[in-house]
């Protein structure tokens, strides 16, 4: 199915993404640079925004592409239903546009950091993580503002809604704050909103699509969101 | 219709056909000195109603928000309905009247940058001079709605300035009055005339008040002079004014802020041990080509809510300077 990867200027990520979706059956990834406007994506079965420093990060990560024309499209397309997925700098933009709930702030050591972590998969999944229920899998993150912030009353929504979809933790899946790389609250990595159809991740999971490159668990996730762009 | 008000030389009157209006009449009485010195002339009431429509408008045109609507028969104007500030405001470009006695200046000496003074509008007091700390404790208004009233007069002085300075007359000084609408805008309000501005032609001649102040001629001809000179403008070639405003945005209090933390502690290491908390933020400096108004305010709150700022994390202050 056709999907969309976005391109705003100073996105990096958008080769990585269509190589591993090209690599995936029923997949037909194409290139939108944002510069084309929302329709660029009548066609689209899905969206995936990637990774990267859009507009280099200006004003805060991922605000100055969260009002661009491009999002009007993709906004038409949440309306619809149709998945969409945002990493990184993706899940940035997302939070800004307000599709996701939350906010990314600066990590807690104020540094950028670049490691492979591990993430608790929660029991209760969703379009993007079916089969994945308690899973431990490996993926690297590589972000500057990835702590993840809300107000109490959204992350008591957050929970009770099963709108968690991924949580740092280690090798053994404990999930506590010497695991928890950036500050983020309840060590979250990536929600779903609560139609279930727009998730964000800081974590790469294209980055970990071959064995070769130290882990393969990324590509479940993608594999999971091709599926859903044909339903 | 009904009264509700009347003051030395205007009368304010309900607007039987909406609550959110007023119709003002102006009256042929002209006072001076807290109103000890006090006559009527015929014609005053027309022409200061003419000059004040006219500046008014002129204003409008240029962005500043005012309550003018529009011009009613015989000397009155539609306006919307305001409750107005206890303050007078006085913009000075060069040193005129009180200000002489004041400071023991000699009159007619220019200021360096336009001088700005509230003083309360009381006339037992003798209207008296405030500073903004008085203005916020004696409850009149808040810093936001002293800034914002600062900010329109020095716009007001400079589209003024530059009519009259067509008109071949200086500029001297003027006082201004505010009025806050029913939906909270502050607006420009009261009238803008021969009666509320000095103005000098060639050789230092009044053409305002201080002539029934001093008894130095006929002060309604004088009116009409001005009226007449500032009639033969060109408001067109006056070029837009930009004015600037500052935005800070800073991390909510309670939030975490690395950023912060990681400067507070360089610092603490350069030495710098008295420091206890450092919050980083951002400040953004726009320069707009309108004067500022309540929907130029209204706009920045919403790029606020939706760019400059993100709500769910940081807070933001307006600064109009």
């Amino acid at each position: 199915m056709a999907i969309a990867v976005l391109r705003f200027p100073g996105t990096n990520n958008e080769q990585d993404i269509i190589r591993v979706l090209k690599g995936i059956q029923g997949a037909d990834p194409y290139l939108v640079p944002s510069r084309q406007g929302p329709t660029a994506l009548q066609e689209a079965d899905g969206v995936v925004i990637p990774g990267g420093f859009s507009y280099g990060d200006y004003l805060r990560a991922g605000a100055v592409a969260s009002v661009g024309d491009i999002m009007e499209g993709v906004k038409e397309l949440i309306d619809e239903g149709k998945p969409v997925l945002g990493i990184c700098n993706g899940f940035q933009v997302l939070a800004e546009s307000g599709h996701l709930p939350g906010a990314l702030l600066t990590n807690e050591s104020a540094r950028f950091i670049c490691k492979w972590v591990y993430l608790k998969v929660s029991e209760h999944t969703n379009r993007f993580t079916q089969g994945l229920e308690n899973a431990i899998i490996r993926v690297p993150i590589a972000h500057a503002e990835g702590n993840y912030f809300c107000s109490n009353d959204i992350l008591d929504k957050l929970v009770s809604e099963n709108q968690i979809a991924f949580r740092y933790c280690d090798k053994e899946g404990n999930i506590s704050d010497e695991n928890n790389p950036n500050g983020s609250i309840m060590n979250i990595a990536g929600i779903v909103n609560e139609q279930q159809n727009v998730m964000g991740m800081m974590p790469h999971p294209e980055r970990a699509s071959r064995i070769a490159i130290g882990s393969r668990d990324g590509i479940l996730i993608l594999e999971n969101f091709v599926r859903e762009t044909v339903c | 219709m009904d009264l509700i008000n009347e003051g030395k030389v205007k009368r304010v009157y309900a607007d039987p056909e909406s609550p959110k209006r007023v119709i003002i009449e102006f009256t042929d009485t002209i006072t001076a000195g807290d109103g000890q010195k006090r006559e009527e002339i015929e014609g005053k009431g027309l022409v200061t109603c003419d000059t004040s429509e006219f500046l008014l408008k002129y204003l409008q045109d240029k962005g500043v928000a005012t309550h003018f609507i529009k011009r009613l028969e015989e000397t009155r104007l539609l306006c919307r309905k305001v409750d107005i500030f206890p303050l007078e405001v006085v913009c000075r470009n060069f040193a005129a009247g009180s200000f002489c006695d004041r400071y023991g200046l000699k009159r007619g000496q220019l200021m360096s940058e336009p001088l700005i003074e509230f003083f309360l509008k009381d006339d037992s007091l003798h209207d008296p001079l405030l500073s903004a700390d008085a203005i916020e404790r004696l409850g009149i208004a808040n810093p936001d709605e002293i800034a914002f009233m600062y900010s329109v007069t020095l716009s007001v002085n400079y589209y003024l300035r530059e009519l009259l300075s067509q008109a071949g007359l200086r500029f001297v000084d003027f006082k201004l009055e505010f009025g806050k609408a029913e939906d909270g805008a502050i607006l420009l309000a009261d009238e803008i005339s021969g009666d509320t501005i000095r103005v000098w032609d060639k050789d230092e001649d009044s053409l305002d008040k201080d002539i029934f102040r001093h008894d130095s001629g006929n002060v309604v001809e004088a009116y009409g002079r001005l009226l007449g000179r500032l009639k033969e403008t060109n408001p067109d070639e006056i070029p837009v004014r930009t004015e600037f405003l500052t935005i800070l945005v800073l991390p909510k209090d309670g939030i975490k802020n690395p950023p912060g933390e990681v400067t507070r502690k360089a610092m603490t290491r350069l030495g710098f041990e008295e420091v206890v908390e450092v919050r980083a933020g951002r400040i953004y400096r726009v320069k707009i080509n309108r004067p500022i108004s309540p929907d130029i305010l209204n706009q920045l709150h919403e790029m606020n809510m939706k760019l400059l700022s993100n709500p769910i994390a940081e807070k933001t202050e307006v600064r109009l300077t």
